[in-house]
């Protein structure tokens, strides 16, 4: 039981960054249709920036304030990054064949991937101790301050990008973009500011998850973005790509599933069990739990 | 295109047989490499590039067919030349166990399933699953090639019969072309409603090209196998996957496309050596500006004859 209680919260935290990262695929696939390659590493990226703003910029303080800070900042230079990627690599396909742009994204994710490598060099860095090291002993199952801030400020961030989707007239607009783009224009709404609104979005919330990850795991590479931004698209996937909800409850269940298996199975098989139960959801259900059961259109 | 079929290809015919006694052992390998991954990047495209099934794991079976040749050359002690067979038929096989439950799945979905298969390929190799894959050195230490009692190790040998594969390969989608499965792969590509429509059984034909693609990925693999007598697992990871998919996607799914994009992937980083952490990141602008320039590809297929006025354009692509 112990176990299970602690894979429960260690499952809770990996999913929430893996919902936090999700959340930037499925709203970028449901306006473009894309799949947006570039976005793992960019979450990658964003562990790097926060890593260089802590010690250039803030001189290593680890304070209330420093910390935010560095969330803010890194999420403003990722949202910078994320606008200037739709302009120069996505933007000039957008009528082009699907697999053009795919392969843009695949050029744009090995762009920012060797970046990052030929920046901050080959081997792996450690990511600063920004939040105390706490842990609660909750009758054998132990939970650390990091898991709590993350679990929590996910929390809030999710439930303030839902209201802000489904409350505002922006998020009007982003919903309508996802529907039909030319429906939309027709309307009035500037499809190309709500996909650089959707970039700015997403790329900001995968900086928060880049930074998580660092925080909770330490150990940061050039080429995790592959790894993790697999893990959180499967969870798109598996929720339903291009529903917001579906990609938040997506992660959780992907974060859930991938700590029992290393729980009670083994973590060196954790890839091969996530991508037979993508395959198996995808039997059952093709697109994805909260998808919609749409019909090709002709 | 037609002036290319009728003197491009006899004259790279000749100076590809001639090559390998114009150059020194480095590059007689880095030949031979070129050689196998154009069989794999041409494999790649049948499913591709031909049917529009957005595949990006080739290097699953690409290394089946290399583990084949591996495992029943040092396991079972197997002569390398007598598990073509197998190394076509296993990969032919995975290809269709694994494709009969995905292939009707949406472009993208399909493509992050067999991006898993790959995944999964790799793990289970690496975890040495039933005592007979390696674990992550991989496996060495096979023979070299011999037939009828004639040994031939030397690289020139190899050279010749990644050589060989070469030209069944493109023989192959020479064939393929103007078949009935080539054409329903065509159509089913253009629009599947329409083709299923007119009675086309687009669930078989898919499997079949997924068999045919992965059967002759197994034979390049058995020639990987061949030319360094050792497999090992992060010689079919997901990148080598990625790289194929692009490829054929910048090459534009042409026979000299995907020859020069195999070219650009993997000969030129030998030439510029110096350059070699850069690699990946200058391919990665290549590629986009090679998109925005050429969205259709360098040198885009053309399809049987059909008049011009005919052809109207599909803008918003597969």
């Amino acid at each position: 039981m112990d176990i299970f209680l602690q894979q429960l919260a260690n499952g809770l935290t990996i999913g929430s960054m893996f919902a936090l990262v999700a959340l930037g695929y499925t709203m970028v696939y449901g306006v473009m249709r894309l799949i947006n390659f570039a976005h793992g590493d960019m979450v990658a990226a964003s562990a790097f920036v926060g890593l260089t703003i802590y010690t250039q910029v803030m001189g290593q303080a680890t304070s209330l304030v420093a910390v935010i800070a560095i969330f803010l900042l890194a999420a403003v230079v990722m949202a910078i990054i994320g606008v200037i990627l739709e302009r120069l690599a996505y933007r000039p396909l957008r009528e082009a064949p699907r697999l053009s742009a795919v392969v843009s994204a695949l050029g744009a994710s090995l762009i920012i991937q060797n970046g990052i490598m030929l920046i901050w060099g080959p081997r792996m860095r450690i990511f600063p101790e920004l939040v105390p090291q706490v842990y609660w002993d909750l009758g054998g199952v132990v939970i650390s301050l990091i898991q709590v801030i993350i679990l929590a400020l996910s929390f809030f961030l999710m439930v303030g990008l839902y209201l802000f989707v489904e409350k505002t007239r922006m998020g009007a607009a982003i919903r309508a973009s996802s529907i039909d783009q030319d429906a939309a224009r027709l309307m009035g709404i500037n499809v190309n500011s709500v996909i650089m609104l959707i970039f700015i979005i997403g790329s900001s919330l995968g900086a928060v998850g880049g930074l998580f990850i660092g925080l909770y795991y330490r150990g940061i590479t050039f080429n995790m973005g592959w790894q993790y931004g697999l893990y959180a698209f499967i969870a798109a996937i598996i929720g339903g790509i291009g529903n917001i909800p579906g990609a938040m409850l997506g992660g959780m269940l992907l974060g859930l599933f991938n700590a029992f298996i290393a729980g009670y199975v083994s973590s060196t098989w954790a890839d091969a069990f996530t991508f037979i139960l993508l395959i198996v959801i995808l039997i059952v259900r093709p697109t994805g739990i909260l998808g919609e059961r749409v019909a090709e259109k002709v | 295109m037609k002036s290319i079929q009728r003197f491009g290809y006899p004259i790279f015919f000749v100076i590809m047989a001639l090559l390998p006694h114009l150059l020194d052992p480095r590059w007689q390998a880095v030949a031979i490499t070129f050689l196998i991954f154009s069989v794999v990047a041409l494999s790649q495209d049948i499913v591709l590039g031909k049917s529009g099934m957005f595949n990006m794991g080739q290097a699953l079976f690409f290394g089946i067919g290399a583990y084949t040749t591996a495992i029943l050359n040092t396991q079972f002690g197997w002569p390398l030349l007598a598990t073509i067979p197998l190394a076509i038929l296993i990969p032919a096989l995975f290809g269709v166990l694994l494709a009969g439950p995905i292939v009707h799945l949406r472009g993208d979905y399909l493509l992050v399933t067999t991006i898993g298969f790959n995944i999964v390929f790799v793990q289970v190799v690496q975890n040495n699953l039933g005592g007979i894959t390696g674990g992550p050195n991989g496996i060495f230490g096979l023979d070299s090639m011999s037939l009828f009692g004639l040994q031939l190790s030397s690289q020139v040998d190899v050279y010749y019969f990644a050589f060989a594969v070469l030209l069944i390969t493109l023989w192959i989608m020479h064939n393929l072309e103007g078949s009935k499965p080539g054409r329903a792969l065509h159509y089913l590509r253009e629009d599947q409603l329409a083709a299923e429509s007119i009675g086309i059984n687009t669930r078989i034909y898919k499997i079949f090209a997924f068999a045919l693609s992965a059967g002759i990925a197994g034979l390049a693999g058995t020639v990987f196998a061949t030319q360094y007598s050792a497999v090992s697992p992060e010689a079919f990871n997901f990148m080598q996957s990625v790289l194929f998919f692009s490829i054929v996607i910048v090459g534009g799914s042409s026979v000299p496309g995907v020859l020069i994009g195999v070219f650009v992937m993997f000969v030129l980083p030998e030439i510029f050596r110096e350059f070699a952490t850069w690699r990946f990141f200058i391919f990665g602008f290549a590629m986009i500006a090679a998109m925005i320039l050429r969205p259709r590809g360098i040198i885009p297929a053309s399809f049987g004859k059909i008049p011009k006025f005919l052809i109207k354009e599909n803008r918003h692509g597969a």
